[in-house]
């Protein structure tokens, strides 16, 4: 598994709907163009609206990474 | 405000304006039998909070639009033009009232200030100042169903993560999967949300009452409604509509959640098959004798989601429930029609920390009414108002614990 770097880190581990979606969405917010946010979900359902909301905000997921019941996205701001 | 967009919003007003919509504008008497029934009057006694005082931020510009004496002589006629600090006051009013419809309980005429409001938060969607977040929620929405099969695959591997879980408690027949995907011609599509909590339970409780189910692709909320975008929120409803056609299930199940529940009753038309919540299908569990239960110890009480109870009728299923699988039971309201919204609906919650003071303080009556009932544990049927009750019990010191009906029937079950 890569180390990548990345600016923030959000925990959004066994949140009520939709507030994974809601707290990236505000998240991405809080670090610079071209840097990176890791978040952390357990939702398997994230697994299909994390890709839906960074093709929907225009941001980029650079990588995700599925370990012990959990998903790491690492996304860049796009804009 | 520029006259080409004034002249857009008088047009997307006029697209709502259905006959109950003109007896909702027309008829109200200002009897002020609605004020003590909202909850956020109730809580914070200010006029603005009045349903009838939210009403008529949109009945005056409907009058300014839409009557004689408005257009000629709008001085005359309580009229109010459309303006820039005008949308600030419809931003006020619909997304200070859940759509509870509890004030319309106590309306002699039957006012449906929900309804009004759908004007408000359809102005502002015209006039590009609906809260981003919904509108956001919505379209990530949209484009799932729009490029499912792009989407299905990550999908797939995170149920298959939570098959261990659900046959860790209720142990399903060599060969049959735990949590079933794409069956053509099952008995029922169940559409859950994005979280393990809503799946696991459910999934357990179908197995253990051997349903022929099958998983939906889709979550079943309805940032639509939400944001008050009428297309929008057929398009997010579609999705579900089309893959119960596709599969050719008899039943289309909603989690639980108060305003899927109610778009998907309500919105979906003539089908050849049917919507049902997932408390209704519980209590039908029970009443068949398709599932063994325990009685749970400990006092519960329940939570009336409005869009589920109110708004839907669903009143009775979970009190069945609820009798069969608790040996304390306490209501909230000695009717249920008359039951305190938790202040947390109408995309509020969806909303998130940006209206938690508003959502905590509105939500006083509420926070009064749980203690009083003086149970341990707080039972509702809706992700929304599960949350709100969260954050309602950690605000207001109660101490009790929030749990899903679903969750609790789970625990509930016995073998056979």
């Amino acid at each position: 598994m890569s180390a990548m770097e990345y600016a923030k880190e959000l925990d959004l581990r066994n949140l009520p709907c939709p507030m994974p979606v809601v707290k990236i969405s505000k998240g991405i917010k809080e670090v610079a163009v071209g840097q990176i946010v890791k978040a952390v979900t357990t939702d398997p359902g994230a697994l299909t609206d994390f890709p839906a909301w960074a093709k929907t905000s225009g941001n980029q997921i650079v990588e995700t990474q599925e370990a012990s019941g959990e998903v790491r996205f690492f996304i860049k701001r796009l804009k | 405000m520029e006259a080409s967009l004034r002249d857009e919003l008088v047009r997307l007003f006029d697209t709502k304006l259905s006959r109950q919509m003109l007896l909702n504008l027309e008829t109200c008497s200002r009897c002020g039998l609605c004020t003590p029934a909202c909850h956020a009057y109730a809580s914070m006694p200010l006029p603005k909070y009045a349903p009838a005082f939210r009403a008529e931020v949109v009945r005056r510009i409907y009058k300014r639009y839409f009557t004689a004496l408005g257009r000629f002589a709008p001085v005359l006629g309580e009229a109010k033009p459309l303006t820039d600090a005008a949308l600030e006051e419809l931003r006020e009013a619909a997304y200070s009232c859940t759509g509870c419809r509890r004030c319309m309980v106590y309306c002699p005429f039957g006012i449906d200030t929900q309804q009004i409001m759908s004007i408000a938060k359809l102005l502002l969607i015209g006039a590009e100042a609906a809260p981003e977040i919904l509108s956001l929620l919505a379209d990530v929405s949209i484009s799932k169903g729009e490029s499912i099969e792009t989407f299905k695959e990550g999908f797939l591997q995170g149920i298959k993560r939570l098959e261990t879980q659900v046959v860790a408690r209720w142990k399903v027949e060599a060969g049959t999967t735990p949590i079933p995907t794409e069956v053509e011609g099952a008995d029922m599509l169940y559409v859950a949300l994005a979280g393990a909590h809503s799946i696991i339970p459910a999934a357990v409780v179908f197995n253990a009452a051997r349903e022929n189910w099958t998983l939906s692709f889709f979550e079943a909320v309805n940032f639509g409604a939400f944001v008050g975008d009428p297309g929008k929120t057929q398009l997010i409803l579609d999705r579900i509509v089309r893959e119960a056609l596709r599969l050719g299930v008899k039943e289309v199940c909603i989690c639980e959640c108060g305003t899927a529940v109610r778009v998907a009753k309500q919105l979906s038309g003539t089908q050849p098959f049917r919507v049902v919540s997932l408390t209704e299908v519980h209590a039908r569990y029970l009443r068949e004798g398709r599932i063994r239960v325990k009685k749970l110890p400990g006092s519960h009480t329940y939570h009336d989601p409005c869009q589920i109870a109110r708004n839907g009728g669903v009143y009775d299923e979970p009190r069945a429930i609820l009798g069969r699988i608790v040996e304390d039971f306490r209501e909230m309201s000695p009717d249920p029609k008359y039951n305190w919204c938790c202040g947390g609906g109408g995309g509020l919650v969806a909303m998130g920390e940006d209206t938690l003071d508003f959502r905590m303080r509105s939500s006083r009556v509420k926070a009064d009414q749980i203690r009083e009932s003086r149970a341990d544990v707080v039972v509702t049927a809706c992700e929304n108002c599960h949350t709100q009750l969260e954050n309602i019990n950690a605000h207001y010191g109660l101490g009790k614990e929030v749990k899903f009906l679903s969750s609790l029937l789970a625990d509930a079950l016995v073998a056979p």
